[in-house]
């Protein structure tokens, strides 16, 4: 069911500086969505036109079918988490969850065991008499998501929530974030400059950049399906390289020809090849479709990363299991559904009904 | 090592000693016998009687504590209330300008506020009494308010406006719950700085005051240019105590509030 | 904020601003281009430049402020180093601090019987064989009182300072092989130098309106320009003169303030 939609929101700073550009999008009840982008891409400018502490310059925003482009921060059924937490140092742990249940003159005997219930659910009990100074950076990042849910918002925003804490931290808390969200069944909309914090909790992503939302869809199809060079290298490592569309479901880069699963372009058509580093083999040399030289190699724990460049010096980054030997020859080995072939310029409706047609044409033939 | 750190403590000791040394002798000669500050005569409480049946005196001091609350009060209101427009000028010149004329009377010469602000009510027609010696405290204290407030409004993290709009909070309850608690510590500051202002001026006062209404200050100006008299000794001994009593017990609560905090500080750790 | 919650915290503000700071100012500048009959002439400063008295109490002026800053900064700069060696700052800054809290003119009133005929220091000296000085009613006496005042004021900002500087800088300075002078010298004083810079501001501009010390002490003469207004408002009624002498002390203030400020420009430009 649809909660939120924002219609052609735009949003242009005094200095002339277009933060976002007609930007529309739909998020549905229940669901946890990310807003990914590099700092500057306009996504926390839409997480705060969405919560209203920004007003934008044009565009509408409806909730539930109902416009409330004008309505205050204060009366939306929104809350949000901040960046830094934002919590109430002159308050202790328990003030601040019961803030929002204060203003709202909810009756002392309903506050407490609902404060209590929100900071059980944080696990956060026995903390409720603390001061906000004595806690440590996980457990105010706690407080502040007890104090936005405590007031059973639809929507609940959170701002580079987990930025600030270290990486063991981080990982736990996506866990307990995706646990909440399930538990409560409301909508999260996650804004983040991390990938792998996207790819690994959200239902579905928003890609922005420059002001403009370059993608979305699930974290499986953003990552296997980029629409287009940004989105590929924002999106985890990959291997672009300039290539020709000779037929449907045959590509030429590296001064070879290769089947592949795309279809669609034009024959002859300049496109942008993208191959993933872990989706590259390696393999003997006479086994492999490409041959080349390892450069450098880093042991990163769970793999190796592989810097190669084959003959016509064109740099390749692989993952592998095995340690390979440096200045040797290597074969790279991949299947046809490895290589996923952009379109320069294509935009996300252009892929989507590309898409649409020859699978409809796969379809046909079988 | 050990020599140089004794003559640093010998450096400090001596100036604390000259410090001190003409309140003691104020005090010392409070309970002499004798008329002037030259030669101990006899022990006597018979200065602190005099002061305590000097109904006049009584009424000033009463006066001057009532006069700094209140300027204190009304500057810590207007200065608060200036430091909050400050920062939210919409421009960076608005904001400078503003600033500098703050500061105006913070870096004026008394007399020169004095003078004008003479010249100012004269102006106006309003009578020299309490009236004018309020609004003068006042005006010369509400730039150090807002020099106390101004730091604790920038350092405030800007999100718990936000934060609190987004758990539903109206402009008024975002003002008394939230901004007015961030920046308290700033506003007693401000409070402070404004009474100690107001008990310290004598300047201003001086040139603003009138017939009816006189301060601490000023009464022991024209007494004191009358000469010895030990009355006022006896009255600074009794300041002294105040002040000593009030400085202690700061100086015990911030040292055991620091403690405590500490202490719960590693209790969480435990 | 929004535009009408702002002009809410500003009425009170801009109020203050236009009645006490640009009004008085304003007041007193007219006051100083007119006679007693509120005619314009410029008949005060003909005066004040035709006379070699004013003249020479302007300098005197600033000769007396620039000595009670230098003589306060010598022995304030020395106990301000040492306070941040010693254990337990925070009760030493509060002795100093103390006796700030006791009125001024209280201890102005101690160093009349100090520093009399048969005051303390004179006892003192007897014991010498010295005959009885007079130190009262002294230039002298203007300038310890004065200096004995202002030492506090002094400390604070620079033992700030000093205590904000990185204890490894000064290492580093031994480390490469300064003497302690040359650490000294180029990298304790500069960096300690924001906070004399305040010592000195915060010191400066209020010597020069001491009057009630050059009145108790300094013997009833009118030795500054400080004095002078006081005497042209409270004592001659001649608020006109008085209003051109404030006139020329603000223009002194503006000039002495315009030449720090740009010694601050050219640091930051180096």
């Amino acid at each position: 069911m649809e909660i939120i939609k924002l219609q052609n929101i735009t949003k242009r700073y005094d200095d002339g500086f277009v933060a976002l550009n007609d930007i529309n999008l739909t998020i549905e009840s229940g669901k946890f969505y990310s807003l990914l982008g590099p700092s500057g891409s306009g996504k926390t400018t839409i997480l705060r036109i969405i919560a209203g502490f920004t007003q934008a310059s044009s565009g509408r925003i409806y909730f539930k079918g109902k416009d409330m482009t004008e309505v205050d921060a204060a009366k939306r059924p929104i809350n949000t988490v901040f960046q830094n937490y934002a919590l109430f140092p002159h308050l202790n742990v328990f003030e601040n969850v019961a803030f929002g249940l204060k203003i709202k003159k909810k009756p002392a005997k309903e506050i407490a065991p609902a404060v209590n219930e929100a900071l059980h659910l944080v696990r956060l009990d026995g903390y409720a008499q603390r001061e906000i100074a004595e806690l440590s950076g996980g457990q105010q990042q706690r407080v502040a998501i007890a104090r936005a849910i405590v007031n059973q918002p639809e929507v609940l925003l959170l701002d580079e929530s987990l930025s600030a804490l270290d990486k063991r931290l981080r990982k736990e808390m996506q866990f307990e974030l995706r646990a909440i969200q399930k538990k409560l069944g409301i909508t999260f909309i996650f804004v983040t400059h991390d990938q792998e914090e996207a790819l690994s909790m959200s239902d579905e992503i928003f890609v922005l950049n420059d002001g403009e939302i370059q993608q979305n869809g699930s974290p499986v199809d953003i990552y296997d399906e980029p629409v287009n060079d940004f989105v590929a290298r924002f999106i985890g490592d990959s291997n672009i390289l300039p290539g020709r569309m000779i037929r449907d479901f045959e590509v030429e880069f590296a001064n070879r020809h290769f089947k592949c699963a795309d279809a669609g372009m034009r024959p002859n058509e300049k496109v942008e090849v993208v191959i993933r580093p872990e989706d590259l083999d390696v393999v003997a040399p006479d086994q492999g479709k490409l041959v080349v030289r390892a450069q450098t190699q880093l042991f990163l724990g769970d793999h190796f990363e592989i810097k190669a460049i084959d003959s016509d010096e064109h740099e390749w980054l692989v993952h592998s299991t095995n340690s390979v030997h440096l200045n040797q020859p290597l074969g790279l080995f991949f299947d046809p559904e490895d290589i996923h072939v952009m379109r320069l310029n294509e935009s996300q409706e252009e892929f989507d009904a590309r898409l649409e047609q020859y699978e409809d044409d796969d379809d046909e033939k079988q | 090592m050990k020599q140089r750190h004794l003559g640093a403590r010998l450096y400090l000791i001596v100036l604390l000693l000259v410090l001190y040394l003409p309140i003691f002798y104020l005090i010392y000669f409070s309970f002499s016998s004798g008329q002037n500050m030259n030669h101990f005569q006899h022990f006597t409480w018979e200065h602190y009687q005099t002061l305590f049946n000097d109904s006049r005196l009584l009424a000033i001091m009463l006066q001057t504590l009532l006069l700094a609350l209140l300027s204190g009060l009304i500057a810590t209101t207007v200065g608060t209330f200036g430091a909050i427009a400050i920062e939210a000028a919409r421009s960076k010149r608005e904001k400078s300008s503003l600033l500098a004329l703050n500061n105006v009377l913070m870096v004026s010469p008394d007399v020169i506020i004095g003078a004008s602000f003479l010249i100012f009510f004269t102006a106006l027609g309003l009578s020299l009494n309490f009236g004018s010696v309020l609004l003068s405290h006042v005006a010369f204290s509400i730039p150090i308010v807002v020099l106390m407030v101004l730091p604790r409004i920038k350092e405030m993290d800007a999100t718990l406006i936000d934060a609190a709009k987004d758990l539903g909070a109206s402009s008024y309850q975002v003002f008394s719950q939230v901004l007015i608690p961030a920046i308290m510590p700033g506003i007693l500051a401000g409070f402070f700085m404004a009474l100690t202002y107001s008990l310290d001026d004598f300047a201003v006062t001086f040139f603003v005051t009138g017939n009816g209404f006189t301060t601490l200050s000023v009464e022991i100006y024209s007494r004191a240019r009358q000469g010895i008299d030990l009355e006022v000794n006896a009255l600074s001994a009794i300041i002294f105590l105040v002040v000593l009593i009030g400085v202690l017990i700061y100086y015990f609560l911030s040292v055991r509030s620091s403690r405590t905090k500490h202490n719960r500080r590693i209790g969480v750790k435990l | 904020m929004k535009n009408n919650k702002r002009v809410f915290f500003l009425v009170p503000y801009l109020l203050w601003i236009v009645l006490f700071v640009i009004l008085p100012l304003l007041l007193i500048g007219w006051y100083s281009i007119t006679d007693t009959n509120g005619h314009f002439t410029l008949e005060n400063y003909q005066r004040f430049f035709g006379s070699g008295t004013f003249l020479r109490m302007s300098l005197n002026s600033l000769w007396y402020a620039f000595l009670i800053t230098l003589f306060t900064l010598v022995i304030s700069y020395p106990a301000a180093y040492l306070l941040t060696k010693m254990k337990h700052q925070q009760f030493w800054l509060l002795l100093i601090i103390l006796p700030t809290w006791i009125n001024l003119l209280l201890k102005a009133y101690a160093f009349i019987g100090i520093l009399g005929t048969h005051g303390m220091v004179n006892q003192f000296l007897q014991l010498f064989g010295l005959g009885p000085v007079n130190m009262l009613f002294t230039n002298f006496a203007f300038i310890l009182v004065a200096v004995y005042i202002e030492i506090p004021f002094m400390i604070l900002p620079i033992y700030n300072a000093i205590a904000d500087i990185n204890p490894a800088v000064i290492q580093a300075s031994e480390d490469l092989g300064a003497s302690k002078w040359q650490t000294f010298r180029y990298v304790l004083w500069p960096l300690s130098w924001p906070g004399v810079e305040s010592g000195i501001q915060a010191i400066f501009i209020p010597s020069l309106s001491l009057f009630m010390l050059t009145r108790l002490i300094g013997g009833n003469r009118v030795i500054t320009l400080g004095t002078a207004i006081e005497e042209y408002f409270m004592t001659t009624m001649n608020w006109n003169m008085g209003a051109t002498i404030g006139v020329i002390l603000i223009v002194m203030m503006i000039v002495v303030m315009l030449i720090t400020g740009q010694r601050k420009k050219g640091r930051t430009r180096k």
